[in-house]
Protein backbone atom coordinates (compact mmCIF):
# COMPACT_ATOMS: atom_id res chain seq x y z
CA UNK A 1 0.00 0.00 0.00
CA UNK A 2 2.21 2.31 -1.18
CA UNK A 3 0.49 5.63 -1.02
CA UNK A 4 4.27 7.34 -0.25
CA UNK A 5 5.93 8.00 -4.25
CA UNK A 6 2.12 10.13 -5.05
CA UNK A 7 2.19 12.12 -1.59
CA UNK A 8 6.25 12.81 -2.52
CA UNK A 9 5.50 13.81 -6.08
CA UNK A 10 2.70 16.07 -4.81
CA UNK A 11 4.35 18.18 -1.75
CA UNK A 12 7.14 18.58 -4.30
CA UNK A 13 4.44 19.90 -6.28
CA UNK A 14 2.74 22.06 -3.66
CA UNK A 15 6.07 23.32 -2.87
CA UNK A 16 7.16 24.60 -6.36
CA UNK A 17 4.08 26.08 -6.66
CA UNK A 18 4.38 27.93 -3.57
CA UNK A 19 7.66 29.03 -4.71
CA UNK A 20 6.21 29.96 -8.16
CA UNK A 21 3.42 32.12 -6.37
CA UNK A 22 5.43 33.92 -4.19
CA UNK A 23 8.86 34.37 -5.75
CA UNK A 24 7.56 34.57 -9.94
CA UNK A 25 6.38 38.08 -10.94
CA UNK A 26 5.26 37.47 -14.33
CA UNK A 27 1.65 37.32 -14.99
CA UNK A 28 2.11 35.62 -17.87
CA UNK A 29 3.60 32.54 -16.06
CA UNK A 30 1.50 32.77 -12.77
CA UNK A 31 -1.78 32.74 -15.24
CA UNK A 32 -0.28 30.01 -16.82
CA UNK A 33 0.44 27.61 -13.83
CA UNK A 34 -3.51 28.77 -12.18
CA UNK A 35 -4.68 27.70 -15.39
CA UNK A 36 -2.60 24.93 -15.51
CA UNK A 37 -4.36 23.63 -12.10
CA UNK A 38 -7.42 24.77 -12.38
CA UNK A 39 -7.58 22.30 -15.40
CA UNK A 40 -6.09 19.79 -13.47
CA UNK A 41 -8.64 19.59 -10.81
CA UNK A 42 -11.42 19.63 -13.76
CA UNK A 43 -9.74 17.03 -15.06
CA UNK A 44 -9.69 14.85 -11.27
CA UNK A 45 -13.20 15.27 -11.00
CA UNK A 46 -14.28 14.29 -14.59
CA UNK A 47 -12.10 11.01 -13.54
CA UNK A 48 -13.83 10.10 -10.72
CA UNK A 49 -17.02 9.52 -13.01
CA UNK A 50 -15.53 8.82 -16.11
CA UNK A 51 -12.45 7.35 -15.36
CA UNK A 52 -12.55 5.02 -12.64
CA UNK A 53 -15.87 4.64 -12.85
CA UNK A 54 -16.26 4.76 -16.61
CA UNK A 55 -19.33 6.97 -17.42
CA UNK A 56 -17.71 9.27 -19.97
CA UNK A 57 -19.42 13.00 -18.69
CA UNK A 58 -19.64 15.27 -21.61
CA UNK A 59 -22.02 17.69 -19.73
CA UNK A 60 -19.38 18.17 -16.90
CA UNK A 61 -19.04 21.74 -17.16
CA UNK A 62 -22.54 22.41 -15.49
CA UNK A 63 -21.10 21.26 -12.04
CA UNK A 64 -17.98 23.79 -12.37
CA UNK A 65 -20.67 26.36 -13.62
CA UNK A 66 -22.75 25.29 -10.43
CA UNK A 67 -19.47 26.96 -8.73
CA UNK A 68 -19.33 29.59 -10.74
CA UNK A 69 -22.54 30.80 -10.33
CA UNK A 70 -22.49 30.37 -6.63
CA UNK A 71 -19.78 32.69 -6.27
CA UNK A 72 -21.40 35.27 -8.35
CA UNK A 73 -24.54 35.05 -6.60
CA UNK A 74 -22.99 35.35 -3.44
CA UNK A 75 -20.81 38.16 -4.17
CA UNK A 76 -23.47 40.09 -6.06
CA UNK A 77 -26.13 39.43 -3.26
CA UNK A 78 -23.15 40.41 -0.09
CA UNK A 79 -22.11 37.31 0.48
CA UNK A 80 -18.62 35.86 0.99
CA UNK A 81 -17.47 34.35 -2.11
CA UNK A 82 -16.30 31.91 0.56
CA UNK A 83 -19.77 30.59 1.34
CA UNK A 84 -19.77 29.51 -2.24
CA UNK A 85 -17.86 26.98 -2.26
CA UNK A 86 -19.85 24.84 0.27
CA UNK A 87 -22.95 26.50 -0.84
CA UNK A 88 -21.64 25.65 -4.98
CA UNK A 89 -20.30 22.35 -3.75
CA UNK A 90 -23.73 21.26 -2.43
CA UNK A 91 -25.91 22.38 -5.52
CA UNK A 92 -23.65 20.61 -8.07
CA UNK A 93 -23.86 17.18 -6.08
CA UNK A 94 -27.21 17.72 -5.57
CA UNK A 95 -27.59 18.12 -9.40
CA UNK A 96 -25.63 15.49 -9.88
CA UNK A 97 -27.50 12.88 -7.70
CA UNK A 98 -30.97 14.38 -9.15
CA UNK A 99 -29.49 13.83 -12.74
CA UNK A 100 -27.36 10.53 -12.30
CA UNK A 101 -30.22 8.35 -10.63
CA UNK A 102 -31.93 7.61 -13.40
CA UNK A 103 -28.72 8.25 -15.88
CA UNK A 104 -26.05 6.24 -14.38
CA UNK A 105 -26.90 3.15 -14.94
CA UNK A 106 -27.30 3.64 -18.50
CA UNK A 107 -24.73 1.43 -20.61
CA UNK A 108 -22.49 2.27 -23.03
CA UNK A 109 -22.62 5.89 -25.14
CA UNK A 110 -26.04 6.52 -23.40
CA UNK A 111 -25.17 7.89 -20.54
CA UNK A 112 -22.77 10.37 -22.23
CA UNK A 113 -25.58 11.00 -24.73
CA UNK A 114 -27.78 11.49 -21.46
CA UNK A 115 -25.26 13.88 -19.78
CA UNK A 116 -25.10 16.54 -23.11
CA UNK A 117 -28.55 16.59 -23.05
CA UNK A 118 -28.83 17.78 -19.64
CA UNK A 119 -26.21 20.27 -19.72
CA UNK A 120 -28.10 21.39 -22.84
CA UNK A 121 -30.97 22.08 -20.15
CA UNK A 122 -29.40 23.70 -17.89
CA UNK A 123 -27.52 25.90 -20.36
CA UNK A 124 -31.12 27.20 -21.81
CA UNK A 125 -32.21 26.96 -17.93
CA UNK A 126 -29.13 29.72 -17.40
CA UNK A 127 -29.81 31.63 -20.15
CA UNK A 128 -33.45 32.36 -20.09
CA UNK A 129 -33.57 33.00 -16.25
CA UNK A 130 -32.84 36.89 -14.83
CA UNK A 131 -32.31 35.34 -11.91
CA UNK A 132 -28.68 34.27 -12.82
CA UNK A 133 -28.31 36.94 -15.29
CA UNK A 134 -30.17 35.39 -18.93
CA UNK A 135 -27.08 35.48 -21.61
CA UNK A 136 -25.23 38.29 -20.25
CA UNK A 137 -24.28 36.60 -16.65
CA UNK A 138 -22.67 38.87 -14.31
CA UNK A 139 -19.84 40.96 -13.50
CA UNK A 140 -18.44 40.63 -10.48
CA UNK A 141 -17.50 43.91 -8.18
CA UNK A 142 -13.90 44.32 -7.48
CA UNK A 143 -12.86 44.17 -4.31
CA UNK A 144 -9.58 43.00 -2.60
CA UNK A 145 -7.91 40.80 0.35
CA UNK A 146 -8.77 37.49 1.13
CA UNK A 147 -12.36 37.36 2.93
CA UNK A 148 -12.99 38.85 -0.90
CA UNK A 149 -11.40 36.33 -2.52
CA UNK A 150 -9.90 38.64 -4.73
CA UNK A 151 -6.61 39.82 -5.21
CA UNK A 152 -4.49 42.62 -7.31
CA UNK A 153 -1.29 39.98 -8.20
CA UNK A 154 -1.96 36.87 -8.73
CA UNK A 155 0.22 34.94 -6.22
CA UNK A 156 -2.53 34.15 -4.25
CA UNK A 157 -5.13 32.80 -6.64
CA UNK A 158 -1.96 30.40 -7.78
CA UNK A 159 -1.88 29.35 -4.03
CA UNK A 160 -5.58 29.03 -3.43
CA UNK A 161 -5.37 26.51 -6.72
CA UNK A 162 -2.85 24.85 -5.62
CA UNK A 163 -4.48 24.13 -2.05
CA UNK A 164 -7.44 23.22 -4.21
CA UNK A 165 -5.35 20.75 -6.44
CA UNK A 166 -3.71 19.67 -3.14
CA UNK A 167 -6.71 18.62 -1.68
CA UNK A 168 -8.12 16.59 -5.31
CA UNK A 169 -5.17 14.98 -5.46
CA UNK A 170 -5.37 13.22 -2.01
CA UNK A 171 -8.59 12.58 -1.92
CA UNK A 172 -8.20 10.90 -4.70
CA UNK A 173 -5.09 8.69 -3.24
CA UNK A 174 -7.39 8.43 -0.77
CA UNK A 175 -9.98 7.54 -3.62
CA UNK A 176 -7.62 4.73 -4.89
CA UNK A 177 -7.10 2.96 -1.71
CA UNK A 178 -10.63 2.54 -0.90
CA UNK A 179 -13.37 0.46 -1.22
CA UNK A 180 -15.63 3.14 -3.40
CA UNK A 181 -12.18 3.08 -5.81
CA UNK A 182 -12.38 -0.59 -5.61
CA UNK A 183 -15.91 -0.68 -6.61
CA UNK A 184 -15.76 1.80 -9.03
CA UNK A 185 -13.23 0.05 -10.92
CA UNK A 186 -14.91 -3.44 -10.67
CA UNK A 187 -18.03 -1.64 -12.29
CA UNK A 188 -16.30 -0.16 -15.18
CA UNK A 189 -14.36 -2.93 -15.61
CA UNK A 190 -18.10 -5.48 -15.08
CA UNK A 191 -21.23 -4.67 -13.80
CA UNK A 192 -22.48 -7.79 -14.05
CA UNK A 193 -19.29 -9.74 -12.32
CA UNK A 194 -19.26 -6.50 -9.76
CA UNK A 195 -22.80 -7.16 -8.72
CA UNK A 196 -21.84 -10.90 -8.12
CA UNK A 197 -19.93 -9.78 -5.11
CA UNK A 198 -22.39 -7.18 -4.02
CA UNK A 199 -21.77 -4.03 -5.50
CA UNK A 200 -24.62 -1.72 -5.74
CA UNK A 201 -23.76 -0.15 -8.76
CA UNK A 202 -26.58 2.94 -8.57
CA UNK A 203 -24.96 3.65 -5.06
CA UNK A 204 -21.69 3.55 -5.53
CA UNK A 205 -21.88 5.36 -8.64
CA UNK A 206 -23.64 8.14 -7.14
CA UNK A 207 -21.50 8.46 -4.46
CA UNK A 208 -18.75 9.18 -7.01
CA UNK A 209 -20.47 11.55 -9.34
CA UNK A 210 -21.81 13.93 -6.58
CA UNK A 211 -17.94 13.91 -5.47
CA UNK A 212 -16.98 14.84 -8.52
CA UNK A 213 -19.63 17.38 -9.28
CA UNK A 214 -18.29 19.00 -5.89
CA UNK A 215 -14.95 19.14 -7.07
CA UNK A 216 -15.61 21.12 -10.26
CA UNK A 217 -17.99 23.63 -8.06
CA UNK A 218 -14.59 24.09 -6.32
CA UNK A 219 -13.04 24.67 -9.36
CA UNK A 220 -15.86 27.20 -10.62
CA UNK A 221 -15.63 29.62 -7.70
CA UNK A 222 -11.62 30.47 -7.95
CA UNK A 223 -12.53 30.61 -11.75
CA UNK A 224 -14.99 33.39 -11.29
CA UNK A 225 -13.28 34.94 -8.50
CA UNK A 226 -9.99 35.12 -11.00
CA UNK A 227 -11.60 36.21 -14.46
CA UNK A 228 -14.78 38.31 -12.14
CA UNK A 229 -16.64 37.47 -15.36
CA UNK A 230 -19.49 34.51 -14.69
CA UNK A 231 -21.64 34.26 -18.55
CA UNK A 232 -23.10 30.53 -20.31
CA UNK A 233 -20.04 30.26 -23.28
CA UNK A 234 -17.18 30.96 -20.31
CA UNK A 235 -18.79 28.19 -17.69
CA UNK A 236 -21.72 25.63 -18.33
CA UNK A 237 -21.11 25.23 -22.57
CA UNK A 238 -20.61 22.01 -24.40
CA UNK A 239 -17.20 23.51 -25.39
CA UNK A 240 -16.48 23.55 -21.87
CA UNK A 241 -17.59 20.31 -21.00
CA UNK A 242 -15.68 18.49 -23.81
CA UNK A 243 -12.03 20.52 -23.04
CA UNK A 244 -13.07 18.78 -19.71
CA UNK A 245 -12.96 15.68 -21.26
CA UNK A 246 -10.66 15.74 -23.02
CA UNK A 247 -8.22 16.46 -20.23
CA UNK A 248 -9.24 13.34 -18.83
CA UNK A 249 -8.79 11.93 -21.83
CA UNK A 250 -5.37 12.76 -23.35
CA UNK A 251 -3.44 12.19 -19.30
CA UNK A 252 -5.07 9.07 -19.09
CA UNK A 253 -8.41 7.71 -17.66
CA UNK A 254 -8.72 6.20 -14.24
CA UNK A 255 -5.06 7.42 -13.26
CA UNK A 256 -3.81 9.81 -10.59
CA UNK A 257 -1.71 12.08 -12.56
CA UNK A 258 -3.61 11.75 -15.73
CA UNK A 259 -5.58 14.82 -15.19
CA UNK A 260 -2.11 16.64 -14.36
CA UNK A 261 -0.71 15.64 -17.74
CA UNK A 262 -3.89 16.33 -19.69
CA UNK A 263 -3.78 19.44 -18.56
CA UNK A 264 0.06 20.34 -18.85
CA UNK A 265 -0.47 19.34 -22.37
CA UNK A 266 -3.81 21.62 -22.69
CA UNK A 267 -2.12 24.50 -21.57
CA UNK A 268 1.25 24.31 -23.26
CA UNK A 269 -0.41 23.71 -26.80
CA UNK A 270 -2.54 26.60 -26.59
CA UNK A 271 -0.05 28.73 -25.00
CA UNK A 272 2.92 27.87 -27.79
CA UNK A 273 0.38 28.18 -30.55
CA UNK A 274 -0.91 31.83 -28.85
CA UNK A 275 2.90 32.90 -28.90
CA UNK A 276 3.94 31.46 -32.27
CA UNK A 277 0.83 32.52 -33.92
CA UNK A 278 -0.66 35.07 -31.92
CA UNK A 279 -3.72 36.12 -33.41
CA UNK A 280 -3.75 35.01 -36.61
CA UNK A 281 -3.02 31.34 -34.96
CA UNK A 282 -6.52 30.95 -33.28
CA UNK A 283 -7.76 27.91 -33.41
CA UNK A 284 -4.38 26.21 -34.50
CA UNK A 285 -4.22 24.67 -31.04
CA UNK A 286 -7.25 23.02 -31.30
CA UNK A 287 -6.30 21.58 -34.93
CA UNK A 288 -3.00 20.51 -32.84
CA UNK A 289 -5.22 18.94 -30.11
CA UNK A 290 -7.93 17.02 -32.09
CA UNK A 291 -4.71 15.54 -33.77
CA UNK A 292 -3.31 14.31 -30.40
CA UNK A 293 -7.12 12.73 -29.35
CA UNK A 294 -6.68 10.59 -32.50
CA UNK A 295 -3.87 9.20 -31.85
CA UNK A 296 -4.67 8.48 -27.97
CA UNK A 297 -8.19 6.88 -29.66
CA UNK A 298 -6.69 5.21 -31.32
CA UNK A 299 -3.23 3.89 -29.95
CA UNK A 300 -3.41 4.63 -26.24
CA UNK A 301 -6.51 4.71 -24.67
CA UNK A 302 -5.03 4.77 -21.53
CA UNK A 303 -3.40 8.30 -22.22
CA UNK A 304 -0.06 9.60 -21.47
CA UNK A 305 -0.13 8.07 -17.91
CA UNK A 306 -1.64 4.90 -18.76
CA UNK A 307 1.42 4.43 -21.06
CA UNK A 308 4.14 5.45 -18.60
CA UNK A 309 2.03 2.89 -16.40
CA UNK A 310 2.26 0.22 -18.99
CA UNK A 311 5.68 1.02 -19.98
CA UNK A 312 6.91 0.24 -16.20
CA UNK A 313 4.75 -2.90 -16.14
CA UNK A 314 6.23 -4.43 -19.26
CA UNK A 315 10.00 -3.38 -17.83
CA UNK A 316 9.36 -4.89 -14.52
CA UNK A 317 7.90 -8.27 -16.37
CA UNK A 318 4.97 -9.42 -16.50
CA UNK A 319 4.76 -11.45 -13.33
CA UNK A 320 5.69 -8.91 -10.97
CA UNK A 321 3.51 -5.86 -12.27
CA UNK A 322 2.82 -2.99 -11.17
CA UNK A 323 -0.12 -2.75 -9.14
CA UNK A 324 -2.19 -0.06 -11.13
CA UNK A 325 -3.60 1.15 -7.09
CA UNK A 326 -3.22 0.17 -3.63
CA UNK A 327 -2.14 -3.02 -3.69
CA UNK A 328 1.61 -2.83 -4.22
CA UNK A 329 3.52 -5.04 -1.51
CA UNK B 1 -29.89 -31.90 6.89
CA UNK B 2 -31.90 -28.93 6.26
CA UNK B 3 -32.20 -27.10 2.83
CA UNK B 4 -30.09 -24.56 2.68
CA UNK B 5 -31.62 -23.41 -1.21
CA UNK B 6 -35.19 -24.55 -1.72
CA UNK B 7 -36.26 -23.47 -5.78
CA UNK B 8 -40.52 -24.33 -6.30
CA UNK B 9 -41.16 -23.78 -9.75
CA UNK B 10 -39.09 -21.28 -11.29
CA UNK B 11 -40.57 -20.18 -14.52
CA UNK B 12 -38.10 -17.80 -16.91
CA UNK B 13 -40.08 -16.36 -20.12
CA UNK B 14 -37.87 -14.29 -22.62
CA UNK B 15 -40.15 -12.79 -24.91
CA UNK B 16 -42.20 -15.56 -26.50
CA UNK B 17 -39.41 -18.50 -25.62
CA UNK B 18 -39.86 -19.87 -22.17
CA UNK B 19 -36.42 -20.71 -20.84
CA UNK B 20 -37.53 -22.34 -18.00
CA UNK B 21 -40.97 -23.78 -17.07
CA UNK B 22 -40.42 -25.70 -13.69
CA UNK B 23 -37.29 -25.68 -11.82
CA UNK B 24 -37.62 -27.60 -8.45
CA UNK B 25 -34.09 -27.69 -7.16
CA UNK B 26 -33.17 -28.11 -3.11
CA UNK B 27 -29.39 -28.21 -2.04
CA UNK B 28 -28.71 -29.66 1.50
CA UNK B 29 -26.46 -27.31 3.81
CA UNK B 30 -22.98 -28.45 3.08
CA UNK B 31 -23.54 -29.98 0.05
CA UNK B 32 -21.82 -30.56 -3.26
CA UNK B 33 -24.94 -30.84 -5.35
CA UNK B 34 -24.82 -30.96 -9.64
CA UNK B 35 -27.39 -29.24 -11.46
CA UNK B 36 -27.14 -31.33 -15.37
CA UNK B 37 -29.24 -31.15 -18.47
CA UNK B 38 -28.05 -31.57 -22.10
CA UNK B 39 -27.27 -27.69 -23.89
CA UNK B 40 -30.25 -25.67 -24.03
CA UNK B 41 -31.75 -26.99 -20.76
CA UNK B 42 -31.83 -24.14 -18.90
CA UNK B 43 -29.11 -24.49 -16.17
CA UNK B 44 -27.41 -21.22 -16.51
CA UNK B 45 -31.00 -19.43 -17.00
CA UNK B 46 -31.73 -21.41 -13.58
CA UNK B 47 -28.90 -19.81 -11.83
CA UNK B 48 -28.95 -16.86 -13.29
CA UNK B 49 -32.71 -16.38 -11.64
CA UNK B 50 -31.14 -18.49 -8.23
CA UNK B 51 -28.21 -15.74 -8.03
CA UNK B 52 -30.14 -12.31 -8.77
CA UNK B 53 -28.86 -11.85 -12.49
CA UNK B 54 -32.55 -12.22 -13.97
CA UNK B 55 -35.82 -11.88 -12.19
CA UNK B 56 -37.96 -15.09 -12.52
CA UNK B 57 -41.24 -14.99 -14.21
CA UNK B 58 -42.93 -16.91 -11.23
CA UNK B 59 -41.48 -19.30 -8.87
CA UNK B 60 -39.88 -19.05 -5.54
CA UNK B 61 -36.51 -19.10 -4.59
CA UNK B 62 -35.97 -19.52 -0.69
CA UNK B 63 -32.20 -18.99 0.72
CA UNK B 64 -31.87 -20.16 4.59
CA UNK B 65 -35.34 -20.13 4.13
CA UNK B 66 -36.10 -16.62 3.03
CA UNK B 67 -37.58 -15.72 -0.44
CA UNK B 68 -34.90 -14.19 -2.51
CA UNK B 69 -36.53 -14.55 -5.86
CA UNK B 70 -36.75 -11.16 -7.57
CA UNK B 71 -34.19 -8.79 -5.23
CA UNK B 72 -31.39 -7.39 -7.21
CA UNK B 73 -28.71 -9.03 -7.95
CA UNK B 74 -25.85 -7.25 -5.63
CA UNK B 75 -28.18 -7.92 -3.21
CA UNK B 76 -28.82 -11.66 -3.10
CA UNK B 77 -24.90 -11.88 -3.33
CA UNK B 78 -24.65 -9.79 -0.25
CA UNK B 79 -27.05 -12.23 1.48
CA UNK B 80 -24.24 -15.18 0.93
CA UNK B 81 -24.78 -16.15 -2.42
CA UNK B 82 -21.59 -16.17 -4.71
CA UNK B 83 -21.16 -17.24 -8.42
CA UNK B 84 -19.10 -17.71 -11.17
CA UNK B 85 -19.69 -17.43 -15.00
CA UNK B 86 -19.78 -19.94 -17.78
CA UNK B 87 -18.08 -17.78 -19.80
CA UNK B 88 -15.66 -15.73 -17.10
CA UNK B 89 -16.18 -12.71 -16.57
CA UNK B 90 -13.07 -11.03 -15.05
CA UNK B 91 -12.45 -7.60 -13.79
CA UNK B 92 -9.93 -7.11 -16.72
CA UNK B 93 -7.48 -4.64 -16.14
CA UNK B 94 -7.32 -5.54 -12.09
CA UNK B 95 -4.41 -7.89 -10.29
CA UNK B 96 -5.84 -11.43 -9.18
CA UNK B 97 -5.29 -9.18 -5.66
CA UNK B 98 -7.29 -6.36 -6.67
CA UNK B 99 -10.16 -8.35 -8.31
CA UNK B 100 -10.24 -11.11 -5.09
CA UNK B 101 -9.47 -7.98 -2.94
CA UNK B 102 -13.08 -6.44 -4.48
CA UNK B 103 -14.83 -9.22 -3.38
CA UNK B 104 -13.55 -9.05 0.09
CA UNK B 105 -14.70 -5.98 0.54
CA UNK B 106 -17.76 -7.29 0.83
CA UNK B 107 -17.25 -8.02 4.74
CA UNK B 108 -14.47 -6.28 5.15
CA UNK B 109 -14.82 -2.56 4.17
CA UNK B 110 -11.20 -1.38 5.03
CA UNK B 111 -8.93 -2.05 2.53
CA UNK B 112 -6.23 -3.32 4.53
CA UNK B 113 -8.63 -6.20 6.06
CA UNK B 114 -9.88 -6.83 2.93
CA UNK B 115 -6.69 -7.38 0.93
CA UNK B 116 -5.17 -9.73 4.22
CA UNK B 117 -8.47 -11.28 3.85
CA UNK B 118 -7.63 -11.75 -0.57
CA UNK B 119 -4.25 -12.92 0.68
CA UNK B 120 -6.08 -15.59 2.59
CA UNK B 121 -8.06 -16.47 -0.17
CA UNK B 122 -5.54 -16.68 -2.72
CA UNK B 123 -3.46 -19.07 -0.76
CA UNK B 124 -6.62 -21.33 -0.63
CA UNK B 125 -7.70 -21.65 -4.01
CA UNK B 126 -3.53 -21.49 -5.00
CA UNK B 127 -3.42 -18.25 -6.98
CA UNK B 128 -0.77 -16.75 -4.60
CA UNK B 129 1.92 -16.54 -7.13
CA UNK B 130 -0.03 -14.97 -9.52
CA UNK B 131 -1.81 -12.19 -7.27
CA UNK B 132 0.23 -9.35 -9.07
CA UNK B 133 -0.82 -10.33 -12.59
CA UNK B 134 -3.79 -9.02 -15.22
CA UNK B 135 -6.70 -11.03 -14.47
CA UNK B 136 -6.91 -10.82 -18.54
CA UNK B 137 -3.16 -12.32 -18.68
CA UNK B 138 -3.91 -15.38 -17.09
CA UNK B 139 -4.84 -18.88 -18.65
CA UNK B 140 -8.43 -20.23 -18.59
CA UNK B 141 -7.76 -22.71 -15.97
CA UNK B 142 -6.47 -19.69 -13.73
CA UNK B 143 -9.14 -17.51 -14.86
CA UNK B 144 -11.43 -19.98 -14.01
CA UNK B 145 -10.00 -19.81 -10.17
CA UNK B 146 -9.61 -16.69 -10.22
CA UNK B 147 -13.85 -16.33 -10.33
CA UNK B 148 -13.61 -18.54 -7.44
CA UNK B 149 -11.10 -16.62 -5.70
CA UNK B 150 -13.04 -13.46 -6.06
CA UNK B 151 -16.47 -15.25 -5.30
CA UNK B 152 -14.84 -17.22 -2.29
CA UNK B 153 -13.53 -13.89 -0.78
CA UNK B 154 -17.54 -12.99 -0.27
CA UNK B 155 -17.65 -15.22 2.16
CA UNK B 156 -20.82 -16.93 0.53
CA UNK B 157 -22.98 -19.82 2.17
CA UNK B 158 -23.60 -21.07 -0.80
CA UNK B 159 -21.69 -20.85 -4.13
CA UNK B 160 -22.90 -21.17 -7.65
CA UNK B 161 -20.10 -22.86 -10.20
CA UNK B 162 -21.31 -22.65 -13.64
CA UNK B 163 -19.21 -25.15 -16.10
CA UNK B 164 -16.16 -24.58 -14.00
CA UNK B 165 -14.66 -27.43 -15.30
CA UNK B 166 -15.08 -26.71 -18.95
CA UNK B 167 -12.27 -26.03 -21.17
CA UNK B 168 -9.67 -27.38 -18.63
CA UNK B 169 -7.31 -30.12 -19.18
CA UNK B 170 -7.39 -33.67 -17.45
CA UNK B 171 -4.41 -32.30 -15.32
CA UNK B 172 -6.09 -28.85 -14.38
CA UNK B 173 -9.44 -30.42 -14.09
CA UNK B 174 -7.95 -32.63 -11.38
CA UNK B 175 -6.49 -29.74 -9.12
CA UNK B 176 -10.21 -28.19 -9.97
CA UNK B 177 -11.95 -31.29 -8.25
CA UNK B 178 -9.22 -31.29 -5.42
CA UNK B 179 -10.27 -27.58 -4.77
CA UNK B 180 -13.68 -28.13 -5.16
CA UNK B 181 -13.47 -30.68 -1.90
CA UNK B 182 -11.76 -28.54 0.10
CA UNK B 183 -13.72 -25.75 -0.33
CA UNK B 184 -16.81 -28.09 0.72
CA UNK B 185 -14.48 -28.98 3.79
CA UNK B 186 -14.89 -24.91 4.89
CA UNK B 187 -18.18 -25.72 5.07
CA UNK B 188 -19.42 -23.63 1.79
CA UNK B 189 -22.40 -25.50 -0.12
CA UNK B 190 -22.34 -25.74 -3.25
CA UNK B 191 -24.42 -26.05 -6.01
CA UNK B 192 -22.36 -26.68 -9.59
CA UNK B 193 -23.87 -26.85 -12.96
CA UNK B 194 -21.95 -29.35 -15.23
CA UNK B 195 -22.62 -30.62 -19.24
CA UNK B 196 -20.56 -33.45 -18.45
CA UNK B 197 -22.37 -35.87 -16.15
CA UNK B 198 -18.88 -37.32 -15.92
CA UNK B 199 -17.36 -34.88 -13.66
CA UNK B 200 -19.97 -34.88 -11.44
CA UNK B 201 -20.70 -38.59 -10.85
CA UNK B 202 -17.46 -38.46 -8.55
CA UNK B 203 -17.98 -35.48 -6.13
CA UNK B 204 -21.81 -35.19 -6.57
CA UNK B 205 -23.97 -36.45 -3.33
CA UNK B 206 -26.94 -35.00 -5.43
CA UNK B 207 -28.16 -34.55 -8.76
CA UNK B 208 -30.78 -32.70 -9.88
CA UNK B 209 -31.21 -33.05 -14.06
CA UNK B 210 -32.94 -30.45 -15.94
CA UNK B 211 -34.34 -30.34 -19.15
CA UNK B 212 -36.10 -28.21 -21.63
CA UNK B 213 -36.63 -25.54 -18.92
CA UNK B 214 -38.14 -28.77 -16.53
CA UNK B 215 -36.70 -30.55 -13.20
CA UNK B 216 -36.84 -34.20 -14.24
CA UNK B 217 -34.75 -35.85 -11.94
CA UNK B 218 -33.58 -35.29 -8.55
CA UNK B 219 -31.43 -37.92 -6.83
CA UNK B 220 -28.53 -39.77 -6.76
CA UNK B 221 -25.77 -39.16 -9.80
CA UNK B 222 -25.81 -43.13 -9.36
CA UNK B 223 -29.65 -43.76 -10.08
CA UNK B 224 -29.57 -40.56 -12.56
CA UNK B 225 -27.47 -42.54 -15.29
CA UNK B 226 -29.82 -45.52 -14.79
CA UNK B 227 -33.00 -42.95 -14.76
CA UNK B 228 -35.05 -43.41 -17.99
CA UNK B 229 -36.35 -40.11 -18.65
CA UNK B 230 -32.26 -38.47 -18.30
CA UNK B 231 -30.91 -41.31 -20.72
CA UNK B 232 -33.80 -40.05 -23.16
CA UNK B 233 -33.20 -36.39 -22.38
CA UNK B 234 -29.33 -36.84 -22.95
CA UNK B 235 -29.17 -39.34 -25.87
CA UNK B 236 -32.43 -38.92 -27.08
CA UNK B 237 -35.00 -42.25 -27.42
CA UNK B 238 -33.61 -45.67 -27.64
CA UNK B 239 -32.75 -46.75 -31.48
CA UNK B 240 -33.02 -49.47 -32.56
CA UNK B 241 -30.37 -52.12 -32.76
CA UNK B 242 -27.24 -51.39 -35.04
CA UNK B 243 -28.26 -47.75 -35.71
CA UNK B 244 -25.27 -46.03 -34.25
CA UNK B 245 -21.94 -47.41 -34.02
CA UNK B 246 -19.33 -46.17 -30.96
CA UNK B 247 -20.64 -44.33 -28.09
CA UNK B 248 -22.35 -41.10 -27.40
CA UNK B 249 -21.86 -38.56 -24.27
Amino acid sequence: MTARPHLFALAAIVVAGLLAALGVRSAVVLDLVFTLLLYAVLGQSWNWISGYAGNISFGHAIFFGCGAYASALCVTHGLSPWLAIPAGALAAALLALVTGFPTLGLRGHYFSIATIAVAALVEVFVRTSPALGKANGFELPIASGWAAMQFPQKGPYVMLALALFAIVQLATIALERSRLGYYLRALRANHAAAASVGIDERRYKLIAFAWSAAMAAAAGVLYAQYTLFVDPPSTIALAVSIDIALIGVVGGIGTLWGPLAGALVYVVLAKAVALRMGGTGKGYDLVIYGAIICVIAALRPYGIVGTIVDALRRRRGASVAVPTAGTAA
Amino acid sequence: MSSLLEVRGLAKQFGSLRALDGVDLDVAQGSLTGLIGPNGAGKSTAFACIAGAEKPTAGSVRFRGDEIAGLAYHRVAALGIGRTYQIVQTFADMTVLEATTTGALLHHPRLADAIAHAEEVLAFVGLADMRYRLGRALTIADKKRLEMARALATQPALLLLDEVMAGLTPAEAHDAVDLLRRILARGVTVLMVEHVMEVLMPIAEHVVVIAAGKTIFSGTAADAVRDAGVVEAYLGSPLEHGEITGHAT
